[in-house]
């Protein structure tokens, strides 16, 4: 693999981002915000400790959807940049150097410090996460519930991004992934894992 | 007015090399795009839950102007809602015009809004009002500059650019 993990999130962590003229950041073909991870969190947390048992998969899985339409877009809108093509690109010899590429920079830009630790392309891919602001969640003991919403779905988003073809702007193959998670540190595990796999 | 122009925000952004997390002003924040903040907002309006949003805004803004002020030592009220205005903008959630403020009340128009904005560019326009971020963030303003708790205001939008209006104007009231 040509991908150098550390210099591509040496390079894409440096990159300030802050509101122009009208308090707008445009940045790959989206607008970028940069609130406080408690905000995210926080109405997660809420939305999901409030919601009757019967009612909690469909908002959990709600809640991964926003990430997945989030990391399909904005994933493309970042493997098609300036940003990319200058830090990441030259190392680029494969698909799956796209992917492990993309895992550099969610961890420069601080959705979780995450890595691919098995792929099978285009059917399977595990990633782990050693530290994600999602699992903060939780500041005293542990949770059995697996929270980090924004992973999971980023992580099916990038695989569809890798192996569905072309990009679709309508957004019609963000969901040809889906992405399970099975270990959190939120919930005692020394590392968040995510298995993601072709959607039924 | 001349002194209004000259408060300036002071961002001090971190990358933490080893966690891998980044900080503005010592507060942990995250890049995010319009997909995922407007449909953190369809699902709160889906879920009826849109005053859960506010509040998870709310809370999070409030920390944050309240350190900073404390941090900057900055006491006049003038300078305070200059400083929350520009962190607004900083933040890439558009621009915000505080017409004015009191105890009990305050009326606060935004011609540029992200959530808004990107409501619009991903499905075009829409006949209710949807930016309870912004409205969490106004009231977390009111409160913040006037040293009252989290929760003290309560904020809605009489016109809204989602809507098709020119502006968006957040009213609010203490509770």
């Amino acid at each position: 693999m040509a991908i150098d993990r550390k210099k591509i999130i040496d390079d894409m962590s440096k990159i300030e981002v802050l509101g122009g003229e009208n308090g707008m950041i445009e940045a790959f073909n989206v607008y970028v915000n940069q609130l406080p991870t408690s905000f995210w969190n926080s109405f997660a947390e809420r939305l999901t400790a409030k919601a009757h048992p019967d009612l909690l998969p469909t908002t959990e899985s709600l809640l991964v959807n926003a990430a997945q339409e989030c990391g399909y877009h904005t994933g493309y809108g970042i493997i098609t940049s300036e940003e990319w093509n200058a830090a990441v690109k030259p190392m680029v010899e494969c698909v799956e150097d796209v992917l492990h590429g993309a895992f550099a920079v969610f961890t420069a830009w601080g959705w979780a410090q995450a890595e691919i630790v098995e792929l099978v392309p285009g059917e399977k891919m595990v990633v782990r996460a050693y530290d994600y602001y999602e699992a903060d969640v939780t500041k005293h003991g542990k949770t059995d519930k697996m929270s980090a919403y924004m992973i999971r779905g980023v992580c099916a988003a990038f695989m569809a991004l890798a192996y569905s073809g072309d990009y679709s702007n309508s957004g019609d193959k963000v969901n040809d992934f889906m992405c399970e998670q099975i270990r959190g540190i939120e919930c005692g595990d020394d590392y968040g894992e995510f298995i993601v796999k072709k959607a039924a | 007015m001349a002194e209004f122009l000259k408060t300036k925000l002071g961002i001090d952004h971190k990358f933490n090399p080893n966690s891998k997390r980044h900080f503005l002003n010592k507060t942990q924040s995250v890049y995010h795009c319009h997909h995922y903040s407007t449909l953190y907002t369809q699902l709160a309006i889906d879920a009826g839950e849109t005053e859960l949003l506010a509040n998870a805004s709310e809370d999070s803004i409030h920390e944050v102007l309240s350190k900073y002020f404390r941090e900057n030592n900055i006491t006049d009220i003038d300078e305070r809602v200059q400083i929350s205005c520009k962190y607004y903008s900083a933040m890439g959630l558009g621009t915000l015009d505080v017409q004015f403020m009191g105890n009990d009340s305050g009326k606060v128009v935004s011609k540029s809004s992200h959530l808004e904005e990107g409501w619009i560019k991903k499905w075009k326009k829409f006949d209710q009002s949807v930016n309870y971020i912004g409205c969490g963030y106004v009231s977390a303003l009111l409160a913040a500059v006037l040293d009252k708790p989290a929760g003290t205001y309560k904020t809605f939008e009489s016109a809204s650019i989602v809507k098709g209006d020119p502006h968006t104007v957040f009213n609010s009231y203490k509770k």
